[in-house]
Order: C-alpha cells, then sequence, then structure tokens
C-alpha cells in the first residue's frame, strides 16, 4: 500500500513534538462494533470477554465504548488526537488479531499512511556546517590569474624516457665525480 | 524560509565556472573529467534529479590532440534526412571548418542520452584558441588540472638546453645532420 | 478478506451467467443514481459535533483526558476550565425558551482561570529562555515568548492534546481563541490541583517544546545588524569590524554568490561569515552570524528542555536590553551543561 506512487509522499514527523516534553498515547476513542450472535464477530467477543479490562487499565487515555450491532460485521473505529478517523474491519477475527491489530492503531501518530521519502528527517541537517562548493578550497585560488602556470599541469604523470636518460646521466656524473675525489684523497694519503 | 535558511542554500547550490585547457588533450579522454564537473558529481549534494551541475570554460580547443591514424579515420556521420543525404566527414576536415566541433561532439557523446543532456550541454563554454570574453575569465574560480602535460617540442628548447644535454657520442665534424 | 469476498461475488456472477440471469434487480443502478444526484444536489454535509454521537460519555471523556496528559485534576476545576462564558449564556436562553423563569445551571465559567493561567504561563516561559538563553537580549526574549504564547501556537497545542470535543462552547467548529483560552484556563486548574511546579512541567511539555527544530531567529531578527554590531563592539572597546570578500562564483551572472568575512581591525579574527547573491545581502548576513555567536543562538542550536521549576531563574531577572549589551556585563549564569548535572545530581 505503501508503495503505491499515488499515496501521499513525506518524512516521517510527530504530531506536537511529541516525546520531546512527553510522551502521549495519540489514540483518544475507541469504538468496538460487533454482533452478539454472529460468528463474525466470535473472536471480538472473544476478547471483550477476556482481555478487554487489561486494555482499558493499560490504555486509561483512551475512551472506550462498545457498541453492539444486531448482524453487523464486526468493526474497531479508532479516533486520533489530530482529528483523523480510522475504521479496521474485524471480520472472522481471533481474540489475538484482534489485540495485535488494536496494539498497532494505539501505538499509531494518526497521521494518513504515506510513502516515506527518506525513513528520518530532521531540520538541523548538519552539526558542522552544510557543504557548500567553497568547503576545503584553498582560499589562494581567490586571487590567482586563470588560466594559472601552476594548475596547468598533470596531477600525476609517468616520467618520460628523456627524463629518466637525464637522471640516470646525473647520477652517473656525480658518482664519478665521488670516485675522482676518494681516489685523490687516497692518493694524498699515501 | 527564514532569511538565513534562504542564503544557506544560495550558498551550497552555487555555480562554479572552471577552467579546462585543451592544448595537446584527447578529447574522448578529457570527456569522463569534464562530465563530471558539468553534472556536478563532484559534489557531495549530487542527485540525478537535482540541477548542481557547474559550467566549463573549455580554451585551446583548436589546439587538441587524437592519437595515431585517429585523423585520418575517425569519420563523424550526418544525415539529412533525404535520400542519398548522408555524409561521412573526416576528423580532420571537421576539425578545419569548426575547430570546437570535436570536442563538444566527444563531451556529448560520452554522456548518457536523456533529457537532461542538453541543458548540461548549455553550461559548457568552447572557445578555439585562448581569447575568452573578458566577463567570462572573470568568473572562472578554479581550474581542471590536464590529463597529460604539453610535450616539448624540439624548437621550444634554447640553445643553452641543446648544449648541455648529454651526448653519447661526439659526431664527426664532417657529419650533416641536417641540410640547414 | 477483500480478496476473498472479490473472489465469491465473482463465482456468483458466473453462476448467474450460466443460469443467464441478473443477480441484482434492473432498478437498483438508476435508483442509487438518483439517490447520489440528490444528495450532491443539497451540498457539502455540516460536520456534526461528537458529542451528537450515540458512543459519547462526557465522564469517561474527561478522565480519558486528564489520564492522557499524565496529571491530577480536582474534577471540578477541570469542569470549570472547560466551561466558557458563551455556553452558559446560551444554555440559559435554552431554558428560558422553554419556559422556565429562573434557570439555574450548576456551572462556572473559566474567565478567573484563563487570566491566571496566561499569568504563569507568560512567566515560566520567560523564566525558561532567560534561564537557556542568558546572552539574548531581552528583546529577542520578548520575540520568542510573543510566538511562543500567541494564539496560534496555543490553539494548536490545545486542540492537540484533544480539547476541541471537550470544551462547552457555542461556537462550533471551536474558534482558536477558545482553544488557546481552555488552554490557559486548564494550566490555571492544574496549579490549583497539583501545584506549581506540575504546572510548570505541563507548560515546558507542551508549549516551550514548540521551539524544538526552530530557528530562533525567525522570531526576532534586528532590523540594522551592521549598524547593532558595532554598537555594541564598541561598547567593548573593539574598533568596527572590516568586511572582506572571502570568496565568490560566477560574480558577472545572475545566480552569482558571495561570501563574505567579518575580521576585527586589531587581531584579524574573524567574527563572522555571511553568503549571498550580492555583497551587500552577504555582508549583512555576516553581520548576522556575528550577532548569533555572541547572543548564543546559532542555528543548529540544541535548548535543554529537562528544566524544572527550581532550576528556573527568579522572575525578577532580565536579560540586557540590545541598547547595554556587551560582552563585559553579561551577568554569570550558570550554563545548560551545569543545569543539567545540577539535574542529574538532584535526580540521584
Amino acid at each position: 500500500m505503501s508503495s503505491n506512487r499515488f499515496t501521499p509522499r513525506g518524512f516521517p514527523r510527530v504530531p506536537l513534538q511529541n516525546g520531546i516534553g512527553r510522551y502521549i498515547c495519540q489514540l483518544k476513542r475507541i469504538t468496538l462494533r460487533f454482533c452478539k450472535s454472529s460468528g463474525s464477530s466470535r473472536g471480538i467477543r472473544d476478547f471483550i470477554e477476556t482481555d478487554l479490562i487489561n486494555f482499558a487499565q493499560d490504555h486509561p487515555g483512551t475512551a472506550l465504548y462498545l457498541k453492539p450491532r444486531r448482524h453487523k460485521s464486526p468493526s474497531f473505529v479508532a479516533e486520533y488526537l489530530n482529528g483523523e478517523r480510522e475504521v479496521i474491519s474485524c471480520h472472522n477475527f481471533t481474540a489475538q488479531q484482534t489485540i495485535k491489530w488494536l496494539n498497532l492503531y494505539t501505538t499509531r501518530s494518526g497521521i494518513p499512511l504515506m510513502r516515506y521519502a527518506k525513513m528520518w528527517h530532521t531540520e538541523c541537517p548538519s552539526i558542522q556546517g552544510v557543504w557548500s562548493p567553497f568547503t576545503n578550497k584553498d582560499p589562494a585560488l581567490n586571487i590567482t590569474q586563470f588560466p594559472s602556470e601552476m594548475l596547468s599541469k598533470p596531477v600525476w604523470e609517468e616520467k618520460s624516457a628523456t627524463e629518466e636518460l637525464i637522471e640516470m646521466i646525473n647520477k652517473q656524473k656525480i658518482s664519478d665525480e665521488n670516485d675522482d675525489n676518494t681516489q685523490k684523497v687516497q692518493a694524498a694519503q699515501l | 524560509m527564514s532569511q538565513l535558511g534562504r542564503v544557506k542554500q544560495w550558498n551550497t547550490f552555487a555555480r562554479c565556472w572552471h577552467l579546462f585547457d585543451a592544448a595537446w588533450q584527447n578529447p574522448l579522454e578529457c570527456a569522463p573529467s569534464i562530465e563530471k564537473y558539468l553534472k556536478g558529481l563532484n559534489k557531495p549534494i549530487y542527485h540525478p534529479l537535482v540541477d548542481c551541475g557547474d559550467h566549463v570554460v573549455v580554451i585551446n580547443s583548436k589546439q587538441i590532440a587524437f592519437p595515431g591514424e585517429e585523423w585520418r579515420r575517425r569519420v563523424y556521420f550526418h544525415h539529412t534526412g533525404y535520400s542519398g543525404g548522408a555524409t561521412w566527414t573526416p576528423a580532420w576536415e571537421l576539425h578545419d571548418r569548426d575547430p570546437t566541433m570535436i570536442f563538444r561532439k566527444a563531451v556529448y557523446h560520452h554522456m548518457k542520452g536523456n533529457l537532461f543532456r542538453r541543458v548540461v550541454m548549455e553550461r559548457l563554454h568552447i572557445y578555439s584558441d585562448s581569447n575568452v570574453p573578458e566577463e567570462v575569465i572573470e568568473n572562472i574560480t578554479n581550474q581542471i588540472p590536464p590529463l597529460r602535460s604539453i610535450p616539448k617540442t624540439l624548437g621550444s628548447y634554447s640553445k643553452e638546453e641543446i648544449e648541455k644535454y648529454p651526448k653519447i657520442i661526439d659526431y664527426p665534424e664532417d657529419f650533416i645532420l641536417s641540410k640547414n | 478478506m477483500l480478496t476473498l469476498r472479490r473472489a465469491t461475488r465473482v463465482l456468483q456472477v458466473l453462476n448467474t451467467t450460466q443460469k443467464c440471469e441478473q443477480s441484482f434487480h434492473r432498478w437498483l443502478g438508476p435508483t442509487l443514481r438518483e439517490l447520489k444526484r440528490r444528495k450532491d444536489s443539497q451540498g457539502p454535509e455540516k460536520p456534526a459535533h461528537r458529542k451528537t454521537f450515540l458512543e459519547w460519555n462526557y465522564d469517561t471523556e474527561i478522565y480519558a483526558f486528564s489520564k492522557r496528559l499524565g496529571e491530577e485534576f480536582n474534577n471540578d476545576l477541570l469542569q470549570q476550565a472547560l466551561t466558557e462564558r458563551s455556553y452558559i449564556i446560551r444554555e440559559e436562553e435554552r431554558q428560558k425558551n422553554v419556559g422556565i423563569e429562573q434557570p439555574t445551571l450548576n456551572l462556572s465559567d473559566n474567565k478567573e482561570l484563563v487570566s491566571k493561567g496566561s499569568d504563569f504561563i507568560d512567566d515560566i516561559v520567560k523564566r525558561y529562555l532567560r534561564t537557556v538563553l542568558p546572552r539574548l537580549p531581552e528583546e529577542g526574549i520578548i520575540g520568542i515568548h510573543k510566538h511562543l504564547t500567541s494564539i496560534q501556537t496555543l490553539s494548536h497545542v490545545s486542540f492537540h492534546i484533544g480539547t476541541s470535543d471537550l470544551i462547552l462552547c457555542a461556537d462550533f467548529p471551536v474558534e482558536k481563541l477558545t482553544l488557546s483560552n481552555v488552554l490557559k484556563s486548564i494550566i490555571a486548574a492544574l496549579i490549583e490541583s497539583s501545584g506549581n511546579s506540575r504546572a510548570a512541567l505541563f507548560v515546558r511539555d507542551f508549549i516551550i517544546t514548540q521551539l524544538a527544530d526552530k530557528d530562533l531567529h525567525q522570531f526576532w531578527e534586528p532590523d540594522e545588524p551592521i549598524k547593532l554590531l558595532s554598537e555594541i563592539l564598541a561598547r567593548d572597546g573593539i574598533q568596527s569590524p572590516e568586511p572582506r570578500l572571502i570568496g565568490c562564483s560566477g560574480k558577472n551572472t545572475i545566480l552569482a554568490c558571495f561570501r563574505v568575512g567579518l575580521y576585527t581591525p586589531d587581531d584579524k579574527q574573524m567574527i563572522g561569515l555571511g553568503f549571498g547573491e550580492t555583497v551587500d545581502i552577504a555582508h549583512e548576513m555576516a553581520a548576522r552570524d556575528s550577532l548569533r555567536k555572541l547572543f548564543g543562538t546559532s542555528d543548529n542550536i540544541l535548548l535543554p528542555f529537562n528544566l524544572k521549576l527550581d532550576q528556573l531563574c527568579a522572575s525578577s531577572a532580565r536579560n540586557l536590553s540590545v541598547t547595554e549589551w556587551s560582552q563585559k556585563t553579561i551577568p554569570a549564569h550558570p550554563s545548560h551543561f551545569e543545569l543539567r548535572q545540577a539535574k542529574e545530581i538532584c535526580s540521584n
């Protein structure tokens, strides 16, 4: 359902900054509608017999109403603090299933289902400051005259044969000089 | 949006201008790095649907280089749409007609064909030589490093450098190196 | 469930087509269409108050309301807080119309509670802001306070804690002014039921938390930031700051972006950074940035929302006004960190 491209798109949010101060259960009212005799309401009747008191005690902030209706398919209506209202069919539910669905609807915020563009949302995306093209840029670029001689060189390049040859020659020259020097020193010592 | 939020976004999405010197560069090799700046792929804020690309000013496109037989063998195809309207222009001929065309085509054909390609190409400014209008040069804040260094030609060596160059043998005095 | 139902329906249709007869009457479609047309011609349905529904028990709702907020209310006071003057007048008129000459309603309205609650909210909000933002000038405190205690904010809070169904008033749908008045009176009822400290926590949790994730300077912006900054720095003996262009991109285009830094002329320290479409805007934003730094209200500030009544400053304390603000004369308030530590020691 939430993958449908026609469902509204948005970011996860909470009503009234819920949870920053204190947490409020957003479900304000719940109405269980069921039939006293039909088989499809059997699970919800079981739930009312066994678990309804516990449920009401666990959620004192939710007003709970029972509404028996003859020969009607069972359902419950969840009403939220933000004014939203949802009807959930409980046709042929077992008591366990009813508990699970009620649990889901008590923990919801009441904001209608939407396709999440991201699974998180923040008003303050970065503590260190948002990136910009000027971040980590060398300030010397501000006063550089373009095209600049220094920046017109490749970042890395292999040595050419000519350069290697000159290097080898220079090395040889130095070693020759060293040899000459040592020979001179040896001669002087002799 | 608050005043600060507005200028923050302006700052993050500021369009930069980059310079690229195409002298002695292979346009086919340069296209990927140029495309990176044109589309904004170098930015951490990049997203295919976000318009965050930069401008690139290419100079000296007349001096581009192709390896091997490429100038003769590379052919640019065009069809007028009428029967018998197909033409095959060799690279050297196209370069003679319009020195910016080969570079532009290289970048254009390197990019994936979608609706954004023409928009992105509008941000590529190619000049055949280094005579760029002053108002364009003033915008530039960065230079893209070339892929290869410009090779030194024999004529550019000074006399001292040639004399200093290490020799393996000495030519005999009557040996003729060149006619002039 | 739906698919099962649909499958049985399809089977039914298949069975009927075999018998070559329709499963529904010929008049069904036209009748439904006619009903729809008549319904549409009546215009949109008017909203009905929740109390007109069959499943409605006011006592249950009131009980759930107080439990939801996690507070212990005196039931009579809460009832009084939710009763508007307009409701009593309307009920009396109704009784008179029926023929009762001296109508008696055992109800009292929330007028006194509203004024009491309003004063309490003003006091707590101001003290809270002065405690957590000791460097912000008094004008800023008043600006933020004005936003927090506006009818817009208070009615939003009031609606989202679920008062709109419970208010006894003549107007429906409930007006924003009524909603905010009821929130004030609920807080006054809470003061009388559970004491000041509980009520202060209530104000903190529901009203002050509305500041979370918001830029504080949207509620108060100094008009001439460049002038104000140089005045403030002059009081500390610093010459007026020197703006420098430290970056720009595409300066001959309409998408130009300039960055201006403000430097102190003596020791060449950068005190603010601004950016914008023109150099003037960037300069102004740089001044605003340095003011933010001075006032301790940067855009990513984390306000502590965990202070109790005894950790707030006295109601007589005032922050410095803009006209006398300088770093030398800032009084030494405890920092957020110290306040948090104090709270942890208390809880241990």
